[in-house]
């Protein structure tokens, strides 16, 4: 797609916006999470945002909801310049967020949910605030009893409820963050008829997902952002079918030069047939030495449950996986630390790292049997490897007394999968490794994938396609549990298709 | 105005000493005002609690004696803290240890001491640590918090110690009064005054058992595998799970180390201290081992050190008590107003607080456009 085919700022020649993004751009260190975005939200228009993980989705609706500022532009509600330096002043501006975790009071009413805070007295008057919120409902077609207690309600009621708060504070821009994550297909359904009664009446609608039906069905305008930037704005009239804007989405564009030698395949390493279980069905792959498989999708459609079975977290449900020539149960109740498996989970700082320990003994949280005799623990060579790491993958600051947290996500990633390489490894699950990386460190992340083939197979765990292009022998692309889509990256036909067996589309 | 809150990016170096100073005055203002308050002369009675707790070779040595139990209780709390397990129940654990160094020195009063000595120390640790485990075990098994288990227990554990004295074990001898009988001396621990020479007034061999236990809670921490582990699990299960971290069997392990600690606590304040079981070996040494872990942040050496302070604090209320005749409840007081005020201030150890005058909203935009 160029640029010349997609408008940028679509509004603009349009009524005042409500809100106009004027080339927002922040940075978090060295990495550049929004670049210039220019965008207007209308009055009675629904605005989806679409992105794919770490393009920038969130960070720019933390600044229009005023939990970051702007490093550079600015951002005008009805034509003022303002700057937020809280969310309370982005609220009385007009511009309230639904979160995807609910920040409700489980023990008390629906109204007194709403009306924490405004309560406008020291003396409750309940009645007249269950009539308040119950004709506010009403008026905006969110079926709810004012009088209910939150913690009975299921995740769409408590969702109107968070709708509600936003309302009764008339917010004019009502933003949401994959709002239909948790909820049924009826309560989605529910839900955008409420969106749609509240666009009518004037509200300012922008809702972030990745479910492209959905956008399709909703939306009247989309936006679509990539690496930080505005990759494209169209109204949704001018998009054909979800696969066009599954093209349109995911796009392509080589962003470096790496250059993938092909390595002799051994023997099998991952063996997953006809795999089911909760969020998956019927999955059924291999995997040899010498080889990268990606598995490519949009995020929630089966890659956990799939990379947590692989990874032994849980147990498959029916169906069989033989790791290194093994079953699964004899696998896990034996397996060695060293020259079996190693993970990169996509939460490095959380899950991968221990935040308050230092490098050493983040070194040791994964290898710790390969330096203990007994039970003596030998940390001036644990310390020695550290170093050991740092050098070889470039690990800054260079100091292994660091703790996890003083590194930056680039640095931390680069340590971790140094660690798990020492680890020799014959299976190496990689989940989202560059996600928010900078764009050396992504380099320098898949030249070390690459290197791992000579020794290992690598299951990648992917949602930017362009990784996985440049990476991977084989793609394996799922919906919804189920494989779309099995075939190497020279198959150019069905490479061209990736986008719509991502949607789920299968023509 | 506005106060702007940083987190820090690098530590405080000597203003750490400065906060805690800090911290530790706050502390002693507030009690000064309650003094006032209760109407006896506020900095007098300062100055009493300062004399009572250090002025003294017999006072320095009295809170020796009493900083044993509160460091091994402590030692023991320190263990689960450090994975984020959250014993408080220290009390309860000293009590069980305490019975169960009773029933040995009662059921084998013929045994010879080196056979009896180590018996009640095993037969102690072994009570306190089942004791330990049970709150582990419901946690594991059925999700209870380990918080309120183990604090619960410890009410059953005195209840259990109480019973016994007025009961079963009451002594023939003794008047109605509710303990048991004098141990045989073999089930005694002796003073170390007389075996050394030295006039050392009631500090006794139980001392030994705190580098001890200390040594082996630093060495197991920094040069053991399970120590390491332990560590680890303290960022949580899903880390635990990650690298394969026996969290379930380690739950299990500091709780029933922690226990076992806290029984030979027990045991070593029954038999060298009172010389039989008597209610009042409770002295809540074992909540007061949680302020210590907790002021001390979990380290081998500050919890030495504040074992000591937080005993010389009480032997300074007890003369405090008789000279001006204070409540008891004044000593849980101060605990409980330095343990607050260190808490506080260890907040501006990970955050700077700086003052800024607010910008309107308007002014910062028109800036923003001139740049």
């Amino acid at each position: 797609m160029t640029r010349a085919q997609s408008r940028t700022d679509i509004g603009a020649v349009d009524v005042l916006p409500l809100v106009r993004l004027a080339g927002v751009t922040k940075r978090f260190g060295q990495v550049l999470a929004n670049d210039g975005i220019s965008l207007s939200i209308m009055p009675g228009r629904i605005k989806a945002l679409l992105g794919e993980n770490g393009a920038g989705k969130s960070t720019l609706m933390a600044m229009l909801a005023g939990r970051f500022q702007p490093d550079d532009g600015h951002i005008e509600v009805a034509g003022e310049r303002v700057r937020f330096a809280s969310p309370r002043e982005a609220i009385a501006a007009g511009i309230g967020m639904v979160y995807q975790h609910f920040m409700l009071v489980e023990n008390m009413t629906v109204a007194e949910n709403v009306l924490l805070g405004q309560e406008g007295g020291f003396v409750l008057h309940p009645a007249a605030m269950r009539r308040k919120v119950g004709e506010l409902a009403e008026r905006f077609g969110l079926g709810i009893d004012p009088g209910a207690r939150v913690g009975g309600l299921s995740m769409g009621e408590r969702q109107r409820v968070e709708i509600l708060k936003l309302l009764y504070r008339e917010s004019q821009v009502l933003i949401f963050d994959e709002p239909t994550a948790v909820l049924t297909p009826v309560e989605a359904e529910s839900l955008f008829t409420a969106l749609r009664t509240m666009s009518a009446q004037g509200k300012a609608i922008v809702f972030i997902s990745h479910k492209l039906e959905e956008v399709l069905s909703l939306a009247d305008e989309i936006a679509i952002l990539r690496r930080g930037r505005i990759e494209g704005e169209f109204l949704a009239s001018e998009i054909e079918s979800p696969s066009e804007l599954a093209r349109r989405m995911v796009g392509r564009d080589v962003v470096l030069d790496i250059k993938r030698e092909a390595v002799v395949h051994g023997r099998q390493v991952l063996d997953v047939r006809h795999l089911s279980g909760p969020g998956l069905d019927d999955v059924s792959f291999d995997l040899k030495r010498g080889e990268i498989l990606a598995i490519v999708g949009v995020a929630g459609n089966g890659q956990q449950q799939l990379v947590e079975v692989v990874c032994g977290l849980s147990r498959p449900d029916s169906g069989e996986v033989d790791i290194l020539g093994q079953s699964w149960a004899k696998f896990f109740q034996s397996r060695d630390w060293k020259g079996a498996l190693a993970w990169i989970p996509e939460d490095r700082a959380g899950l991968a790292t221990c935040r308050t320990l230092n490098l050493t003994d983040n070194l040791l949280l994964t290898t710790r049997q390969g330096f203990a005799q007994g039970q003596w623990l030998e940390r001036a060579r644990a310390r020695e490897t550290a170093k050991g790491i740092v050098r070889e993958h470039n690990v800054q600051p260079g100091n292994i007394e660091a703790q996890a947290w003083q590194l930056s996500g680039g640095n931390l990633q680069k340590f971790v999968l140094g660690r798990e390489l020492y680890r020799e490894p014959r299976l190496m699950v990689a989940e989202q490794p560059t996600q928010g990386l900078d764009v050396s460190a992504t380099e320098a992340v898949w030249q070390r994938l690459l290197e791992a083939r000579k020794t290992a197979g690598v299951l990648l765990v992917t949602g930017d396609l362009t990784e996985a292009l440049t990476l991977a022998d084989r793609v394996v692309v799922m919906f919804r549990g189920r494989v779309m889509g099995l075939f190497p990256v020279t198959d150019t036909a069905q490479v061209e298709r990736i986008g719509s067996l991502m949607a789920g589309l299968k023509e | 105005m506005i106060l702007k809150i940083r987190k820090r990016e690098e530590s405080l170096g000597w203003g750490v000493l400065v906060v805690y100073l800090g911290a530790l005055a706050l502390a002693l203002a507030v009690c000064a005002i309650l003094l006032a308050l209760a109407g006896k002369p506020a900095l007098e009675g300062l100055v009493i609690l300062f004399r009572g707790a250090f002025g003294q070779s017999y006072s320095l040595l009295d809170a020796l004696v009493k900083a044993i139990p509160i460091f091994l209780c402590a030692l023991g709390v320190a263990l689960s803290f450090r994975m984020q397990i959250w014993n408080i129940g220290a009390e309860g654990q000293f009590a069980l240890g305490a019975v169960g160094a009773t029933f040995v020195a009662l059921s084998f009063p013929g045994l010879p001491a080196l056979a009896l000595m180590p018996l009640m120390f095993l037969a102690a640790m072994l009570a306190g640590g089942a004791w330990g485990l049970i709150p582990a075990v419901l946690r594991l098994r059925l999700g209870v918090s380990e918080i309120i288990s183990s604090l619960m227990l410890n009410y059953i554990g005195i209840l259990v110690l109480e019973y016994l004295v007025f009961g079963a074990w009451k002594d023939p001898a003794s008047f109605g009064f509710p303990m048991t009988a004098e141990f045989v001396p073999a089930g005694q621990i002796a003073h170390m005054g007389p075996t050394l020479g030295l006039s050392l007034g009631k500090l006794h061999w139980g001392l030994l058992a705190c580098p001890l236990a200390g040594v082996a809670y630093s060495v197991f921490l920094s040069r053991t595998r399970l120590g390491f582990e332990l560590a680890a699990c303290g960022e949580g299960e899903r880390v635990a799970r990650y690298a394969q971290l026996p969290y379930g069997f380690l739950v299990l392990l500091v709780m029933g180390l922690g226990g076992g600690l806290a029984g030979l606590a027990g045991c070593i304040e029954s038999s060298a201290t009172l010389g039989r079981l008597q209610p009042t070996v409770m002295a809540g040494y074992g909540y007061t081992a949680i302020v210590v872990a907790w002021l001390a942040r979990l380290k081998p050496w500050p919890i030495a050190f504040t074992s000591f302070l937080l005993a010389a604090l009480r032997v300074g209320v007890e003369v405090l008590q008789l000279e001006l005749q204070i409540p008891a409840a004044f000593g849980q007081i101060m605990e409980g107003a330095i343990l607050l005020c260190v808490i506080a201030g260890q907040f501006f150890l990970s955050y700077s607080v700086t003052l800024k005058r607010s910008r309107p909203v308007a002014a910062a935009a028109s800036k923003g456009e001139r740049a």
